[in-house]
């Protein structure tokens, strides 16, 4: 019986060849890849005919073709075309492995976060950077935010995200940058700042960087921009993704800073496997990595679950959940120590070690979120989207004292639909709603110093919005506006407009021009509103009538390509900031208080380059950003810099690929600071960080390598903290 | 011009190069794609090879160039309690008149002092402060606790552990002025006397 089966199993696999001989027909088959070896979902098709395949999610493709001289073509967006002459026997099946350069000259890419819809890049009223899977690839990181910190314009400062200066440095309280994950806000609910390693980097695809006011679609905290983090379309059948960290953290480079005998050392492991239908998908990632960390208390663990599901009812209707639950337990490193504050060695200060004071602080952080969104396209002219989100965040800072903690959630919903009423008309109108609370001693409201009190605070917001594009020749123009309402505890009702309007052109000869004027806000996190705790001898006390930080952003700019090989994308931009949230100092009554104080203006240029010069397969790249910030005069302050904005930004880069393997390398240059608060006549210096990387895949593995801060330059953006050493990596990947 | 042979028909194909426009066209559209490359390797060279990060750097016994505020030396005597939170050194404008005005000193917030080491010793301290005369340069002593928004506490906190002094002096709290013009003043020296302290009630009677 078993011969049998074997024969009938062997006529009906000799059946479709027997056909195509009949037919005068072959079949073409075999696999497109990237140059870093990473699968593409190309296009194979025939030039003439118009017969066409598309690769599925590891890249094989299966073409039937005429017997004969064929030309086929393989292409996808962002990758330069190969057209391939072949020669097949009727009956004939050959294979044929693709690999597809990046390309400069590419059809501008989708964006979904603008406009709140999908669009080609080329079309946002205002600036984009994109981070996509590459670039996070290349640069072998563990969590989203040292990728995003490379995109032109964006510099993070221990933690916290600026996009052209918007945030400076608040001790990651309320960030005037929105994160959302797949359209989803992930701030904080109760400090308003952002967890970057909640997010699951295996399964990042890109990250949006919309730079200026978006609060005209955002709402609060899209003050200074928004950074939208788009995960993985889960891919038909089954894969799975190992992927093994390895690292260690240079030693100071004099002896005198020394602070251990050994060699820090970084190491993580995380898995990922999906299955996935036509109906229905799911993918789940776990892992976790240790770190020494690469100064005197500084050592962290991170465990991270990360999930997702589609199920693809119907052709037009796709259900998505998805969650991340994150634990760590980090050493809190907090000021280095200067004279006098640890075993100083007779140095004025000492980089690698801490204050002594601060010796035994630690923190455990929990966080996480789930989110459920349902997508419809009603019809050609109607498409709708509902999503609900859930985060909560659980953290404790156990310190010589007292310690603080905290449990907050963030409800969220959101109703959006888009209607294309005519063709050259869109129109995307939506409502929104959360609820955020909190449940802490620190943030309690308490103005009482002898109680030890717990206190909980809610915040509701409701808003509304609607944006229309009109088609008008070779121009887009926009119009939109938003309605947020903001009750805090059940009372104290505040009512935020953000309108903007925008326009982009597209010309000839001298590329796309594009221009918006634009209203942002941020309304003031719980934390601000109701911290009560104590820093040296001053009482921090709450103050619940603070108000909403505002501003007006203004930008133009223009995309083009200059040469066959050089693409630039230039913006001028100007915000005017009202009513920052600041903390003060009050002589008067022995205390610290979040206050509407400050005024700012912003303007500078933002310009980015890229090019392919010399040779196939280097590219290069240069991203400058000239900054003037200024604190304009207040309260008896004359005018002034903002502090912890750096006047230049500088990021060069440059990558060659040769088949499998890549090099590359990358150098930032941040100016020092003109100004910083606390500790002003500290010793600082510019930031001159040079990364080199390399890469080389072979069948299913991938090794990338990468020498982070490889001249080991020894500096600090945020006083008194020092930013990490050179940090040598390797990240080896295995992907079914 | 005629076109010259690059490589000789072998084939049945010969390839021949133009010269003349074409060369220089071709030569154009290359520099075009070398001067970026060109001008960010340059700007990258000659930041990389100015690698001017922090180093050590000895504590200071003078005050440092390019430093605004007070330099000296603080000579601690007994023994620091094991109540200490912390010891600041902090200069007012003028003598505060009145417990409240206790919190208009300079530099807010307040830089550690030296850690005392074991036993009597001397070291250099730099306080940076804003330019301006200072009638009052002393040491305060910080117990453990947190101030009430009152001051209703303050007499139990803090400390007068030490002030700066004309030679000769023998005020209740000195009559050293002090002027910070620009650059760093020298030679404000200090004796911080932990067996020596003073309650603000002594400054603001009566004690209870």
């Amino acid at each position: 019986m078993p011969v049998k089966r074997l024969l009938i199993l062997a006529c009906l696999a000799s059946a479709p060849l027997a056909d195509l001989r009949a037919q005068g027909s072959a079949v073409l088959y075999g696999s497109v890849h990237d140059t870093l070896g990473q699968p593409l979902r190309a296009y194979v098709r025939l030039l003439e005919g118009g017969r066409a395949a598309l690769a599925d999610g590891r890249g094989r493709y299966r073409l039937a073709v005429p017997a004969g001289t064929v030309v086929v073509r393989i292409a996808l967006i962002g990758f330069e075309a190969v057209t391939d002459t072949l020669t097949l026997a009727p009956g004939d099946s050959l294979q044929r492995d693709y690999r597809l350069h990046p390309a400069v000259l590419q059809l501008p890419p989708t964006i979904v976060t603008a406009a709140k819809r999908s669009q080609f890049l080329d079309q946002a009223v205002t600036s984009v950077a994109i981070v996509s899977d590459t670039d996070v690839a290349r640069h072998a990181v563990t969590t989203i935010d040292e990728a995003v910190n490379k995109a032109p314009g964006v510099q993070f400062l221990n933690g916290q995200v600026n996009i052209r200066g918007s945030s400076g440095y608040v001790q990651g309280l309320g960030s005037r940058v929105l994160l959302l994950v797949d359209g989803v806000p992930a701030n904080q609910g109760d400090r308003g700042g952002i967890n970057w390693d909640v997010i699951p980097l295996e399964q990042v695809e890109r990250a949006e960087v919309v730079k200026g006011a978006g609060s005209a679609l955002y709402g609060s905290a899209a003050l200074g921009g928004v950074v939208n983090v788009i995960t993985r379309d889960i891919q038909p059948g089954f894969h799975a993704r190992v992927r093994a960290l390895g690292g260690a953290y240079a030693n100071p480079p004099a002896e005198i800073w020394s602070f251990r005998d050994y060699t820090g050392a970084q190491e993580g492991l995380d898995v990922t496997g999906s299955y996935g239908t036509d109906r229905a998908r799911g993918t789940f990632t776990g892992g976790g990595w240790h770190s020494d960390g690469y100064r005197e208390q500084d050592r962290r663990n991170h465990w991270q679950t990360a999930g997702k599901a589609q199920w693809l009812a119907t052709p037009d209707t796709r259900v998505t959940a998805s969650g991340s639950w994150v634990s760590d337990q980090y050493e809190t490193p907090l000021v280095w120590c200067t004279r006098g504050t640890c075993d100083d060695r007779g140095q004025a200060f000492q980089p690698f070690m801490i204050d002594a004071s601060g010796r035994g602080s630690l923190t455990r952080s929990d966080k996480g979120y789930v989110a459920g969104t349902v997508e419809h396209h009603a019809s050609e002219g109607l498409g709708w989207h509902a999503r609900a989100s859930w985060g909560r965040t659980h953290f404790t800072d156990f310190q010589p004292g007292r310690d603080d903690w905290g449990v907050a959630n963030r409800f969220g919903a959101e109703l959006r639909g888009e209607l294309h009423p005519t063709g050259n008309r869109v129109a995307t109108v939506g409502t929104e709603a959360s609820f955020s609370d909190v449940r802490t001693n620190i943030f309690t409201g308490d103005t009482n110093l002898t109680s030890n009190a717990i206190g909980t605070h809610d915040q509701r917001e409701f808003a509304a919005y609607a944006e229309g594009e009109q088609r008008l020749g070779r121009a887009r123009l926009t119009a939109g506006v938003r309605t947020d309402l903001i009750v805090v505890d059940g009372g104290g009702l505040s009512t935020v407009v953000s309108p903007r309007i925008g326009a982009v052109l597209t010309t000839a000869r001298t590329g796309v021009w594009r221009a918006s004027v634009g209203r942002g806000f941020r309304a003031p996190s719980l934390a601000e509103r109701f911290v009560s705790t104590t820093v040296q001898a001053f009482r921090v006390v709450p103050n619940p009538d603070l108000h909403s930080e505002t501003a007006w952003s203004v930008e133009l700019g223009n995309a083009t390509t200059i040469s066959p090989a050089v693409r630039s994308d230039a913006a001028l931009f100007w915000t005017e900031a009202y009513d920052l949230i600041e903390p003060t100092v009050d002589t008067s009554g022995a205390r610290i208080q979040f206050r509407n104080v400050a005024r700012a203006r912003l303007a500078g240029l933002d310009l980015a380059l890229t090019t392919m010069p010399f040779t196939r397969g280097l590219t290069a790249t240069l991203s400058y950003t000239l900054l003037y910030a200024r604190e304009l005069a207040h309260d008896g302050i004359p005018e002034r810099p903002l502090a912890f904005r750096p006047r230049h930004l500088v990021t060069l880069g440059a990558d060659y690929q040769r088949g499998a393997v890549s090099v590359g390398g990358d150098f930032r240059y941040t100016s020092r600071f003109e100004r910083v608060e606390l500790y002003e006549t500290d010793p600082r210096v510019a930031e001159k960080v040079l990364n080199l990387r390399a890469s080389a895949a072979w069948g299913p593995w991938t090794l990338r390598a990468q020498v982070a801060n490889a001249l080991n330059y020894i500096y600090n953006l945020v006083p008194r903290t020092l930013e990490p050493v050179r940090t040598g990596s390797l990240v080896l990947t295995w992907t079914y | 011009m005629a076109g010259c042979t690059l490589f000789p028909a072998q084939t049945g194909v010969k390839l021949t190069l133009q010269r003349g426009a074409a060369m220089i066209a071709a030569m154009r559209s290359r520099v075009a794609r070398a001067a970026p490359v060109a001008a960010a390797l340059a700007g990258f060279l000659a930041m990389a090879a100015c690698n001017e990060g922090l180093q050590p750097t000895a504590a200071p016994t003078s005050c440092p160039r390019g430093f605004v505020g007070i330099c000296g030396t603080a000579t601690f005597r007994g023994a620091l309690p094991d109540s200490t939170q912390g010891v600041f050194i902090v200069a007012y404008a003028t003598f505060p008149e009145s417990l409240r005005a206790l919190l208009t000193f300079r530099p807010l917030p307040p830089p550690a002092a030296p850690q005392p080491p074991p036993g009597d010793s001397t070291v250099f301290y730099t306080v940076p402060l804003p330019n301006g005369r200072y009638e009052w340069v002393l040491a305060v002593w910080q117990k453990q606790g947190t101030l009430k928004p009152d001051f209703s506490n303050a007499d139990s906190l803090f400390r007068e552990a030490g002030f700066y002094k004309d030679a000769g002096d023998t005020t209740s709290h000195g009559s050293g002025i002090v002027v910070v013009n620009g650059t760093g003043t020298d030679s404000i020296d200090l004796v911080i006397d932990f067996g020596n302290m003073h309650r603000i009630c002594s400054y603001f009677p009566p004690c209870p």
